[in-house]
């Protein structure tokens, strides 16, 4: 649908979006992830036409620009128009019909479960109704790409459920959506895709199946203690991690279970619990923007 | 297109009508016609009656114009722009609102004006709207320049001075020419006085030929963009427009075509830091 082709852009001496080469595909939801300052929504302003690139280059794929709908991160609106008549003023940008603006319209407030607030003048609104509203109006006669800045941003969990139903419904209808949060379980949940920035760099991409399968590792939790048995665990192989009373065995690591688990139970020890894991996006995305680096002094 | 032109249009029409800037341009309305077509005071000229009201159209336009894009480069507009398949539409839209807003203070005063004020005979009348509207299309135009919405970079600088250039060079007693070429010659003086005889007798070549030659092609140039301007001032005073001077609002319309085209290509590759 939409190329970037190494696509870089600077305000003055800082590189908000550094070589970033993307392909966004039709039907996809893709998540960007990042600290703030990382380039989110530079990278959406660079896709939604507003900013320039200094560097590289932006087209569509098949030759037509798509139809867009932006929900910006910050929810400014003109507060003194009311939420249905500023819905019925972007439906009427979008193209649609005269005559079906009253039912796109009240489709769109269903959606969001805005209905009770229609005749409200926007700022009377509470926040997270002018986020529903800023999603609303996104979602306004279907555009073929949804740039979505942070949807889910100061919503209560009722709220980011609502959204996120929202998005898992556009998943399945195949439409494209391009989104940013820092709610990681809200990404795993709906997104396809995914690609995490870090000042300004693409750190990593790859699909969400792919991603979660990353790092598979096996934790067995001994009755006590593992300190006086950890050299000899460590020993066997690099990837093994002794932790208090917990073994770690780590993707090659893990062929060694069954000699691990025998060496426990030959040495006294009592296995209370063996589980296997994948990586979550939190680990992923730790590791990758290392925030407790960044967080700590 | 059309229609998204209008929903613009309208929405940025109504946010400054109904705003404080627009009670207050309504106000100003009201103070100009109050001061110049004081209806205690006799009939004035049918010639005041038009000149002074378009200055009042190209004033107002040009502060309302300023007041409608500041409100289109507003951070609430993304939305909306991200909707446009092209920005000029939005740049459309600004103009549309300024102009309409602009004729309705214009008529607002115009209309009142004719308040024991000059009788309009229909042939006169006809002359109106051509120049007024002319005359506030320009200014919409130069506005639109001057404020953020479209200026790029130092563009509104090098416009703005290019145009106080000509109105200087226009506005000199004597001409244009010979006070360059005055200025030349002293510093064709100075220049001998240190030495630089090369340099000297270049500038004073120059001077001479501002004196003799140059001097009709320099006022020209500095005298020909404002002809229009002349044009009609002289028609509306003389009573009627002569068959060249009939070409001034038109010329005045290119103007303004040339102006509304930069923008829109200043406006279409700027990058969009709007205000919150």
């Amino acid at each position: 649908m939409i190329e970037l082709h190494h696509v870089t852009k600077r305000y003055y001496s800082l590189v908000a979006v550094n070589d970033v080469s993307l392909t966004i595909r039709e039907g996809e939801v893709l998540g960007v992830l990042g600290p703030n300052g990382a380039g989110k929504t530079t990278l959406f302003k660079l896709i939604a036409g507003f900013l320039n690139p200094d560097a590289g280059q932006i087209e569509p794929s098949g030759g037509m620009w798509p139809t867009l709908g932006y929900k910006p991160e910050r929810l400014l609106f003109p507060n003194q128009m009311r939420v249905r008549a500023y819905l019925r003023m972007v439906a009427s940008l979008a193209n649609i019909p005269r005559g079906e603006i009253g039912d796109r319209v009240a489709e769109s407030l269903a959606t969001v479960r805005l209905e009770g607030a229609a005749q409200k003048p926007i700022g009377d609104c509470s926040k997270g109704m002018r986020q529903r509203l800023a999603l609303a109006q996104a979602l306004l006669g279907k555009p073929s790409l949804l740039l979505l800045d942070e949807p889910t941003n100061g919503l209560d969990p009722e709220g980011q459920d609502d959204i996120c139903r929202v998005i898992e419904e556009l998943r399945a209808d195949g439409h494209t959506v391009v989104l940013s949060s820092h709610q990681l379980q809200e990404v795993t949940r709906v997104c396809s895709e995914l690609i995490i920035l870090k000042q300004g760099r693409i750190e990593f991409g790859s699909d969400m199946e792919t991603a979660l399968a990353l790092r598979p590792h096996i934790t067995i939790r001994s009755d006590r203690s593992l300190a006086a048995l950890a050299p000899t665990l460590r020993s066997l192989h690099p990837q093994i991690t002794v932790r208090d009373d917990e073994i770690v065995l780590e993707e090659e690591a893990i062929g060694l279970r069954r000699h691990v688990l025998s060496l426990l139970v030959g040495t006294g020890y009592d296995v209370v619990g063996v589980e296997q894991k994948r990586a979550t996006l939190e680990e992923i995305y730790a590791e990758i923007v290392q925030w407790h680096n960044v967080s700590s002094p | 297109m059309a229609q998204r032109i209008v929903t613009i249009t309208s929405y940025l029409f109504s946010r400054l009508l109904f705003s404080l800037a627009g009670v207050f341009y309504i106000l100003l309305a009201l103070v100009f016609w109050r001061i110049f077509f004081d209806p205690r005071q006799s009939t004035p000229e049918l010639s005041y009656y038009m000149l002074v009201t378009a200055l009042f159209g190209a004033g107002i336009t040009f502060l309302v114009t300023l007041s409608v894009a500041g409100r289109a480069y507003r951070a609430t507009n993304y939305p909306l722009l991200a909707r446009l398949p092209s920005r000029v539409e939005h740049l459309t839209a600004v103009l549309g609102a300024s102009l309409l807003l602009s004729f309705l203070l214009q008529s607002l005063v115009a209309g009142l004006a004719t308040y024991r004020g000059p009788s309009l005979l229909a042939a006169r009348a006809l002359e109106i709207p051509p120049i007024w509207l002319a005359v506030d299309i320009l200014a919409a135009a130069l506005a639109l320049h001057a404020s953020d919405l479209v200026t790029a970079g130092w563009s509104r600088v090098y416009l703005y001075t290019l145009l106080a250039i000509f109105l200087f060079g226009q506005g000199l007693e004597g001409g244009a020419a010979s006070w360059l070429a005055a200025r030349l010659a002293g510093a064709a003086r100075w220049l001998m006085g240190q030495n630089l005889i090369v340099f000297g007798d270049l500038v004073d070549t120059l001077a001479s030929w501002l004196s003799g030659a140059g001097s009709a092609v320099l006022d020209r140039l500095f005298s020909l963009p404002f002809w229009p301007v002349h044009a009609i001032a002289d028609a509306v005073q003389n009573g009627g427009f002569a068959p060249v001077q009939a070409l001034a609002p038109a010329i005045l319309l290119l103007y303004a075509t040339i102006l509304f085209m930069l923008a829109a290509d200043l406006f279409a590759n700027k990058d969009l830091f709007l205000t919150e």
